[in-house]
């Protein structure tokens, strides 16, 4: 799951994406409103943690341009104005949902996994295909039962995969959910994660089925 | 520091009654006495003179019942015979029956010196008109009155005096004095009466002004307006709430200032919560102790950023008693520098002072020093790293100057006013700071009657913050 995080404090930007990442969270970080728009434009991440004091371009004229573009994308505002005005102001410019510095990360995490959640139209934390479950709240896939352990690529690569369940998933949309922008993208070792994803299934009734051309998709045996 | 001999607001017990009373703290009594004694003092010389002329009305009416009375008496005195005959009608006795039980006397007396009737020894007036006299220990007004008679040859004309003991004469004045007395009296009475009256009416809107005032909530600074005031009150009121405008938009400043903190405050607040929460649910050791590492760090920053907080809050004019410390500046720098040298050499930069003779300023020795701790560490935050930070003390006749130079970015000219902006922090500048440095520094300088100046350094690159105080008289 690949977020996008705008702050312009760098050492908080930066130890949040580190504590994001450790939740296996693919994280972007940019620290003013420009690039914010410009990480904004390719439309890859699953959710926006925007903080709303940034320099060169404010957070809520970023978020306004956002919706205006018709970008539907969830955007959980962070700030340090905790007044009920700026609240009212970022929930008004499209926020999704709003949270006052300083915040506990666990709020934080669980307030993202609600608004994917959302997103993905579910109303069970719980996603499940055949024997494969995954607890959407702790993040953690079991199979038939059993823990499953994945590395953070493929867990990104399953996660993704399973909640599109019943549609394909095409290799570009996986690669925009795992790579971030520092990390050079590479379309074949999505090859190489499938393999070995469909390795770790094997104990279970669920396939990972490639469709030529268009990408995959995860299907459970009758 | 002697203390004052006497509170002024006690009236000392040698001040005479009027003194006091003209000095009355209360308004009503002192308008009072401003206008009631003036009037009674008035008034007792109004009431002087009238006795006099009360007592010359009953003169003058008494002489002429006198003369009334010598008049009738003459008329009756008439030639019989050859011989003068005078018969004192009583008409002209009881005239004088007054109800004051006054005694009346006459002597009839020819122009050859011969007594018809009467008193022989009843004085005669000593000038014409009326006059006073004493008879048989009795005091008298007399009056003459002489009236020819035909026929009387060397006889004529008579000479009637007729006196009469002064009760009724007394009374007479004393009634037309206490009328007076009391017209005046009432007088007085009255015109104290509206005074009190005018003043209360007068003095209404003050103590609703008071009673505005006082029921005010302690935080209520809205303007006071109360209907119908005096012209004269109207500027008490408008100084009032300009007062209250001034304490108001400084309240607000206050306000802005501990909003801002707290929201300030926030971000490094959700770092440290961050930081924590990594630590907490990493496993390996290294990066937790990383973690840790950089949470101490940050609470080391949150701790400076409350510091400095606490140093502009001192920093503002009124919040500390004024000081005229004798500080060295060059010394201050010395100590400063030497407590700022570890960190200088962590980031390995090149930290000189240059100070060759003292130079003395008045004021907040505490502040000046935290003053100058800010300039040095900004130098530090934001100069080069493995850079020069150069301190430079010296004297010119009048101002020591203070000059710290750095090496680093500089400062754009356009944002060297925005710099000194509480919380204000340059576009691209390193982590770390507050922005809350250069707002110290001014807040200081300025205190101490001096100035602040951003430069370029002389290279070009770099920022020169150039400090003026003035310097201390010895």
């Amino acid at each position: 799951m690949r977020l996008l995080l705008v702050e312009d404090n760098r050492e908080l930007a930066d130890w949040l994406a580190r504590t994001l990442r450790q939740a296996q969270y693919t994280i972007d970080v940019v620290h003013d409103g420009e690039d914010a728009e410009h990480a904004l434009a390719f439309g890859e991440h699953a959710l926006v943690i925007l903080d709303l004091s940034l320099p060169r371009l404010g957070g809520l004229e970023v978020l306004k341009g956002l919706r205006a573009r018709g970008d539907r994308v969830p955007v959980i505002v962070l700030t340090a104005n905790a007044s009920l005005e700026g609240r009212v102001r970022g929930l008004d410019a499209g926020a999704d949902d709003y949270l006052a510095k300083p915040f506990e990360i666990e709020e934080l995490e669980a307030r993202i996994r609600a608004q994917l959640r959302r997103a993905n139209n579910r109303a069970e934390p719980v996603v499940a295909c055949g024997d494969l479950v995954l607890d959407t709240n702790t993040r953690l896939f079991r199979l038939a039962g059993e823990p499953l352990v994945l590395t953070p690529r493929e867990h990104a690569v399953l996660e993704q995969i399973i909640l599109k369940a019943g549609h394909t998933v095409s290799k570009a949309m996986l690669s925009a959910a795992i790579y971030d922008f520092e990390t050079d993208a590479d379309p074949s070792a999505i090859e190489i994660y499938v393999h070995r994803l469909r390795k770790k299934l094997e104990g279970g009734n669920v396939r990972i089925v490639t469709l030529r051309g268009l990408g995959y998709l995860l299907k459970a045996e009758e | 520091m002697s203390r004052r001999a006497r509170p002024a607001a006690r009236p000392d017990r040698s001040e005479g009654f009027f003194r006091r009373l003209f000095r009355s703290r209360s308004l009503r009594l002192q308008l009072l006495a401003w206008v009631v004694l003036p009037l009674a003092g008035l008034a007792a010389v109004n009431l002087w003179t009238s006795r006099d002329s009360a007592f010359a009305t009953a003169d003058l009416v008494t002489d002429q019942m006198l003369l009334g009375s010598a008049r009738a008496i003459a008329e009756q005195v008439s030639m019989i015979d050859g011989v003068l005959d005078a018969t004192v009608p009583p008409a002209a006795i009881e005239l004088f029956d007054t109800g004051d039980r006054d005694s009346v006397y006459y002597r009839v007396e020819t122009a050859d010196g011969r007594l018809l009737t009467g008193y022989p020894d009843l004085p005669l007036p000593d000038r014409a008109g009326g006059s006073d006299a004493a008879y048989r220990g009795q005091a008298l007004r007399l009056r003459s009155y002489s009236h020819p008679i035909v026929g009387a040859g060397a006889a004529s004309p008579i000479v009637v005096t007729v006196g009469v003991t002064t009760a009724g004469h007394d009374a007479m004045a004393r009634r037309l004095w206490f009328t007076a007395f009391a017209q005046q009296f009432a007088l007085v009475l009255i015109a104290g009466l509206f005074v009190l009256i005018g003043l209360h009416r007068g003095l209404a809107p003050l103590l609703k002004l008071r009673d505005a005032v006082r029921s005010r909530g302690r935080t209520q600074l809205e303007p006071i307006s109360i209907p119908g005031v005096q012209s004269e009150i109207r500027p008490l009121i408008d100084a009032l709430n300009a007062y209250m405008e001034r304490v108001r938009a400084q309240m607000a400043v206050q306000r802005r200032f501990v909003a801002n903190a707290a929201h300030q405050l926030r971000t490094p607040l959700a770092l440290l919560s961050t930081q924590a929460a990594y630590a907490r649910r990493e496993a390996g050791a290294d990066a937790r102790g990383e973690a840790l590492l950089a949470l101490q760090e940050s609470t080391q920053r949150l701790a400076r950023l409350a510091e400095q907080l606490l140093t502009l809050s001192r920093a503002e004019p009124g919040s500390r008693r004024p000081r005229a410390d004798r500080v060295d500046l060059a010394e201050a720098a010395r100590d400063v520098l030497a407590n700022l040298a570890p960190v200088a050499v962590g980031r390995g930069v090149d930290l000189g002072l240059e100070a060759d003779a003292p130079a003395i300023v008045s004021g907040d020795g505490t502040m000046l020093t935290e003053m100058i701790v800010n300039l040095v560490d900004n130098a530090l935050l934001y100069g080069r790293t493995g850079g020069s930070v150069t301190v430079a003390v010296s004297a010119t006749r009048s101002e020591a100057v203070l000059v710290v130079s750095d090496d680093g970015p500089g400062i754009a000219p356009d944002e060297r006013e925005h710099v000194f902006e509480r919380f204000y922090r340059a576009a691209g500048t390193a982590e770390g700071g507050s922005g809350l440095g250069l707002a110290i520094v001014r807040e200081v300088a300025e205190n101490a009657g001096g100035s602040v100046r951003l430069a370029d350094g002389p290279a070009g690159g770099g920022l020169v913050v150039e400090i003026r105080l003035p310097l201390a008289r010895d």
